[in-house]
């Protein structure tokens, strides 16, 4: 009978049997991360795990659309120019709209200005001031995004961000043990907490070597993360608990675990393909305003659906493993 | 089979009604599709105002109000935020320079007497007369030079403290300081009594625009307290076109391999999906009309990022029904018990999705709040079109019918007759679910 023994011979992935492997490789992914977190921590004078943004730190961003690309050179004369008229380090960056129709995307390259708060009574005719010698290098040159934000709500915003994300998790912690047993409750915001390390280890790797910083969209997308990507661990779980239920008798908590999450295996890579479609989508054709939105969504449910799959069920057998050894 | 008849007819009305909304009603779009500014402002403490009271935040609001207003830009808001904050929002304007100039200038209206100095230089110095005692003001042209002027009417305490200084100042010369800036110094040739005053611009008089400023200005009132920028963000009308068509390109794309992926993976099944889906977008968008939401390019992120989570429901009640049909049990079964068994985790998930959102939504800045709404608003409609939509659509089309085509559910053929030749203590156990 092909289906006599299902719990064996289903079996596509062993997660339980190498489970020290797995989570030997998982670690090995996350050193990365780790390192680029804690370098940032050291070297930030704010000790911020990622480079932070206006939106945190307060400052201002000019962007100007231009109808060429716009040379290093050309970026050097900015900023000789910038540093003239009286602004203290402009952080200069241009981008090039990829993939959007030529013909149909007026915005195609940006330079965008960051300096430091302009709004203030000091500094009111900055912004004027910058657009002329912008425009005199570049005629086509035009104003066409300002985001200012003051350094007290920098900081009010910051504040209110870490009290959002600690609520999140508290919260999270509370449904799961609520829904299930405590350990799973545990472990399910453990590898919440991994898919996390790893979006903010990409941000702060992207910091170091490409100067990206952070808004509170970023925030966002780790809230809508923390969210989202408990939904695969919620699923293999669920599955594990009804088995557990059913099998515990005739097989070993490993040989449970590891049939459930093959069982889960296809809606869990399904569902968090379909999102990944929306959000490629959005990543490639949505625009430079969202881009780094996108991509940090994108990293957070790829990171959750390995985590549910290649975390949370070796540690789950482990902990299984002890309590029954501790029952016995 | 006619209760769920008439739940399709109903599911049916609810789309019409949707495609009607979503073509008769304008969408709201936020500044940062349309184009326009956003500034918020803080009022300041200072010596004199060392706590800012509800009172104080009123007649800020009022003269701000006013002030915009008198931009005539079109529709401005004026938000209170906080204790101490406002929230301005004026469309169509990028360069806020002017609009920050209008909104944060005083207008401080002075007249003066002259004042002789210990080392014989002529000096002015302040009589008490100001701008709070006027009633209003309005631009006028002279009669004999046709030269643009600003006439002031004052109330009556104005009135008697301007006729008083008039008497006082007769024959000699009284100056009129707007904003510390000296605007013109007329010989008082009688004593005036009447409330009305005009003040000309010097040599030359004034332009329109600087007589209409001043007006304004002095019709909105003092501001009752300084008030700071401290959060600006514009948005240039190309910019917000730009992204709107992204936001189109980017949907359309994102939801057309969604569709493509469901009816690939799961044929029959995933085309009734798409069906859902699309009706789960013509609610949505009804919706946003409706309630009103404004649409910004987060809150667009937020509904596309809904499909992919929407669908995320359906793949979980058809994988459930293929294990249910793998195990032997009829069509109809298999479907009811898929989504009965899938519902706990749909549940679990739509909950901590919808959680998460709402710290957002309490705790984000405007932008933010756009994407949590319309990610909540989402997930909700998602439980309707995946549960409701899906399984009435599946029902319909399959009744109590056997199942003749497994491919068309994406099984093979040999899982069915496994399935078949099952045992009867197989279909015993199977009634657990349990692949045993």
């Amino acid at each position: 009978m092909a289906n006599t023994n299902l719990i064996k011979d289903k079996y596509k992935l062993d997660i339980v049997k190498y489970r020290y492997f797995w989570l030997s490789f998982t670690g090995i992914l996350l050193i990365p991360c780790i390192v680029a977190i804690i370098y940032l921590m050291v070297t930030q004078p704010n000790h911020s795990p990622l480079k932070l943004g206006i939106d945190f730190t307060g400052g201002t961003i000019l962007q100007y659309s231009i109808d060429k690309k716009i040379s290093i050179d050309e970026i050097g004369k900015i900023r000789t120019d910038l540093q003239n008229i009286g602004i203290k380090n402009p952080v200069i960056q241009t981008t090039t709209e990829a993939g959007a129709d030529e013909a149909k995307s007026e915005v195609k390259n940006l330079i965008s200005i960051r300096t430091t708060f302009i709004g203030d009574k000091e500094s009111k005719d900055k912004v004027g001031e910058i657009t002329d010698a912008i425009v005199k290098d570049f005629s086509s040159a035009q104003l066409v995004q300002v985001n200012s934000v003051g350094p007290t709500l920098g900081s009010e915003l910051l504040r209110n961000t870490l009290t959002a994300l600690i609520l999140a998790f508290i919260l999270m912690v509370i449904y799961i043990s609520f829904r299930f047993r405590t350990e799973y409750g545990w472990i399910a915001l453990l590898t919440l907490f991994q898919d996390v390390i790893v979006v903010v280890g990409v941000f702060a790797i992207k910091g170091i070597f490409f100067d990206t910083t952070v808004d509170s969209l970023f925030i966002t997308a780790l809230l809508t993360i923390i969210g989202y990507s408990i939904n695969d661990t919620i699923v293999v779980f669920d599955r594990i608990r009804e088995n557990m239920r059913f099998l515990a008798k005739k097989y070993s908590s490993g040989e449970i675990i590891d049939a459930s999450i093959n069982q889960t295996l296809a809606r869990s890579i399904n569902t968090s393909a379909t999102t990944l479609f929306t959000l490629l989508a959005l990543y490639f054709f949505g625009g430079s305003t969202i881009k780094d939105f996108a991509l940090a969504i994108i990293i957070g449910v790829v990171a959750g659906a390995y985590s549910s799959i290649f975390t949370a069920g070796p540690i789950l057998s482990i902990v299984k493993e002890r309590i029954e050894k501790k029952h016995a | 089979m006619k209760n769920k008849l008439i739940l399709f007819w109903i599911i049916m009305a609810i789309t019409i009604a949707s495609i009607f909304v979503d073509y008769k009603k304008p969408a709201s779009l936020g500044l940062d599709l349309v184009g326009g500014s956003r500034l918020m402002l803080e009022a300041q403490t200072s010596s004199s105002v060392p706590k800012i009271t509800p009172e104080i935040m009123d007649s800020l609001q009022y003269a701000i109000e006013n002030r915009v207003n008198a931009m005539g830009v079109g529709e401005t808001i004026v938000q209170r935020i906080g204790t101490k904050r406002l929230l301005i929002e004026i469309p169509n304007i990028t360069d806020t320079a002017k609009a920050k100039e209008f909104i944060g200038q005083t207008a401080q209206l002075e007249f003066k007497r002259p004042k002789m100095l210990p080392d014989g230089t002529m000096d002015w110095e302040s009589t008490g007369l100001t701008g709070k005692d006027l009633r209003k003001s309005l631009v006028g042209s002279a009669p004999t030079t046709g030269e643009w002027m600003v006439e002031l009417e004052f109330n009556a305490e104005g009135a008697k403290k301007f006729s008083d200084l008039t008497k006082e100042l007769t024959g000699k010369q009284m100056a009129i300081f707007f904003n510390d800036k000296l605007q013109s110094a007329p010989r008082v040739n009688e004593q005036i009594s009447g409330g009305r005053a005009q003040i000309t611009g010097g040599e030359g008089g004034f332009e329109y625009a600087e007589a209409k400023e001043m007006v304004d200005l002095l019709n909105a009132g003092a501001l009752p307290v300084g008030a700071e920028v401290i959060q600006e963000e514009s948005v240039g009308p190309t910019l917000g076109q730009d992204s709107i068509n992204k936001s189109k390109i980017a949907g359309i794309i994102g939801i057309s391999v969604v569709m493509l992926f469901m009816i690939l993976y799961y044929r029959v099944l995933g085309l009734i999906s798409c069906f859902a889906l699309i009706i789960y977008s013509l609610v949505n968008f009804a919706l946003f009309k409706l309630i009103p939401v404004t649409l910004t390019l987060t809150g667009i992120a937020g509904f596309i990022l809904s499909i992919g989570m929407a669908i995320d429901a359906n793949i979980l009640i058809f994988e459930r029904t293929k294990e249910e049909l793998k195990m032997g049990r009829s069509l109809f079964t298999a479907i009811n018990s898929g989504f009965d068994r899938a519902f706990t985790s749909i549940f679990d998930s739509n909950v901590s999705t919808i959680m998460t959102c709402l710290i957002l939504y309490y705790f984000g800045a405007s932008m933010v709040k756009g994407f949590a709404l319309t990610l909540i608003i989402g997930v909700c409609l998602s439980m309707f079109s995946a549960i409701t939509v899906t399984k009435n659509f599946m029902h319909l089309i399959f009744g109590s019918k056997e199942m003749k085509y497994p491919e068309l559910f994406g099984l093979r053929q040999e899982d069915i007759e496994n399935a078949y030749v099952a045992t009867e203590t197989k279909r015993e156990k199977a009634k657990f679910g349990v692949l045993d």
